[in-house]
């Protein structure tokens, strides 16, 4: 038995190179091939966390469009537009613009005249069409009064919607109610949509780990072997590890380019219909979801295996 | 040298006052004996003794109920799981049915349990040790080979060529011989006796008393979970090559 001996210790460098791809080889080369063997077992763990991650994608689509819809409804929740009869005089215009204007309520009055009211319809999305198919200009002039606090718009809009000057059919564009029926719908789409993302991604969890632990039992013996001669914890588990986040990057990726493909069709869709069909949403807002999906893959793979890991591995 | 006693060696392996159970059962009651560097020991007794819990306390696969396992300075009763590794490349083991990789040749299997237990070995080094390891259990000439190409008592060899490759202190053999016919068990065991001489404490259990009576070395008795008797044998002889 003696000569099993051990010869010089080679240079530092070469000692650190073989570290490197020891490390390399048994933690991620192991674990790639042990994902390859085992992809039918892998399979599942995948195509769970995938559609968690493009619901999650769909659903940061769904915030970034609330949000801007949320911006433009606040902003002009705060603007009233009075609408004016086509008939109306100068002179009573311009009383309607004084009284507006020494009402204490008010921050600042600005006409705008029926030309242009359709300037500003063919700049907005969808509108151009509807200006273009008309005859002749549907659009009204207005005064858009800017009101210093939004729930003073009820008391402005009352003090001049019976006045001569204004249009009696659509007076204003004061609704008492919509702002706030468009915020509860949001906070219940998006109580909603968190509660079923959770539910969701316990189900991704609970896939991948299940996958991990058939990876653990399919390599029990060499798990036991590396065990018993001492191999350290982080090795026998590593490869485990991996190979969730490799799982995980793999439903990264493509739930990413899904999710990138949506948002390109929708701002597509969106630029040439009536209505707009996701409103703020851009390509540069797409490639950061999906740049996140890609991220996320990985970290919610390897949490899911090391919680496997944790619980199937004994010492 | 000539006055140094035995008693006086440093243990490698100690259980102090050891005690095992398995919800009503007493695997291992109050056990108490100490393993010196470079000894060959046998643990006999009837089946369901304690032979393998007190192995496996040892290796610190279980932890003892009540008492304390010492190994080659490390408290394997008390150890953090992130210190078992350390315990573990103390301690060699091998098995009735051997545990090799299927898929790995004898010399892929005796590297890997190198090579896992220090990445700093290169793949020529680990083959190379690999290989020694295997001349030193006679089988240079099957280091290709799979497992299910081997005999049992080749496959048993190549199970000690890995336990002892990375040269541990102790190496424990839990019924090593159980599968093999007599001739063979019989070559491993003068084996085990060799891999004794050069140093490295073995312990291993076993049912084989022909063996036992053959190699007239330390027996240890287990019957009910209690050492009723350790018998030492050739303590002049082991003195002399302890000492030397």
């Amino acid at each position: 038995m003696g000569n099993i001996l051990r010869g010089p210790r080679p240079p530092r460098w070469r000692t650190v190179k073989v570290v490197v791809r020891n490390t390399f080889r048994y933690l991620v080369g192991g674990a790639i091939r042990n994902w390859l063997r085992n992809f039918g077992s892998t399979a599942p763990a995948l195509g769970s966390m995938t559609l968690l991650l493009l619901l999650v994608g769909l659903g940061l689509v769904g915030a970034v469009v609330g949000q801007n819809i949320a911006n433009t409804e606040a902003r002009d929740a705060s603007v009233l537009h009075v609408y004016l009869r086509d008939d109306a005089t100068t002179d009573a215009v311009n009383a309607l613009e004084a009284q507006l204007s020494g009402n204490p309520d008010v921050q600042s009055v600005a006409y705008v005249s029926k030309s242009e009211a359709l300037a500003r319809a063919q700049n907005r999305p969808g509108l151009p069409q509807l200006a273009d198919a008309a005859e002749s200009n549907p659009f009204p002039a207005s005064l858009d009064v800017k009101i210093r606090s939004v729930d003073r718009v009820g008391a402005v809009d009352a003090s001049v919607r019976h006045n001569p000057a204004v249009d009696s059919g659509v007076p204003s564009s004061y609704d008492p109610s919509a702002y706030r029926r468009f915020q509860q719908v949001l906070f219940w789409v998006a109580a909603v949509g968190i509660a079923f993302l959770i539910l969701l991604a316990f189900i991704a969890v609970t896939v991948t780990a299940n996958s991990i632990r058939a990876a653990i039992l399919s390599r029990r013996d060499e798990i036991g072997i590396m065990q018993l001669v001492g191999a350290p914890r982080w090795m026998v588990r590593g490869p485990f590890v991996i190979e969730g986040a490799v799982t995980g990057a793999a439903a990264g990726a493509l739930s990413g380019v899904l999710a990138l493909v949506v948002c390109v069709f929708a701002v597509q869709a969106g630029a040439s219909s009536f209505a707009q069909i996701a409103p703020g949403l851009t390509l540069k807002a797409g490639l950061v979801i999906g740049l996140f999906l890609f991220l996320a893959g990985p970290l919610l793979g390897s949490v899911s295996s090391l919680g496997s890991v944790r619980r199937h591995l004994e010492s | 040298m000539a006055d140094v006693t035995f008693s006086e060696l440093t243990p490698l392996v100690e259980f102090v006052g050891v005690n095992r159970v398995y919800g009503q059962v007493v695997a291992l009651d109050d056990c108490f004996f100490r393993l010196l560097p470079g000894e060959l020991s046998f643990l006999v007794g009837p089946s369901g003794a304690g032979k393998t819990t007190l192995l496996r306390l040892i290796n610190r696969e279980i932890k003892p109920t009540r008492g304390e396992v010492w190994v080659d300075g490390l408290p394997a009763h008390d150890l953090s799981a992130k210190r078992l590794a350390e315990l573990r490349r103390k301690v060699g083991v091998v098995f009735q049915d051997f545990k090799l990789l299927p898929r790995l040749t004898a010399a892929e299997n005796v590297a890997f349990a190198l090579q896992v237990t220090d990445l700093r070995i290169a793949d020529g080094e680990a083959r190379e040790r690999a290989l020694d390891a295997l001349d030193a259990v006679g089988l240079h000439d099957r280091a290709e080979h799979y497992p299910h190409e081997l005999s049992g008592a080749q496959q048993q060899r190549v199970a000690i060529a890995r336990a002892v490759v990375s040269q541990p202190p102790l190496l424990i053999a839990d019924e090593p011989t159980g599968n093999l016919d007599q001739e063979t068990a019989w070559q491993i065991s003068t084996l085990l006796e060799d891999i004794a001489r050069f140093g490295t404490t073995v312990l291993v259990a076993t049912h084989n008393m022909e063996i036992v009576h053959r190699l007239q070395r330390r027996v240890l008795t287990l019957s009910a979970g209690r050492i009723v008797d350790d018998q030492p044998a050739g303590r002049s002889a082991r003195l002399l090559w302890a000492t030397s």
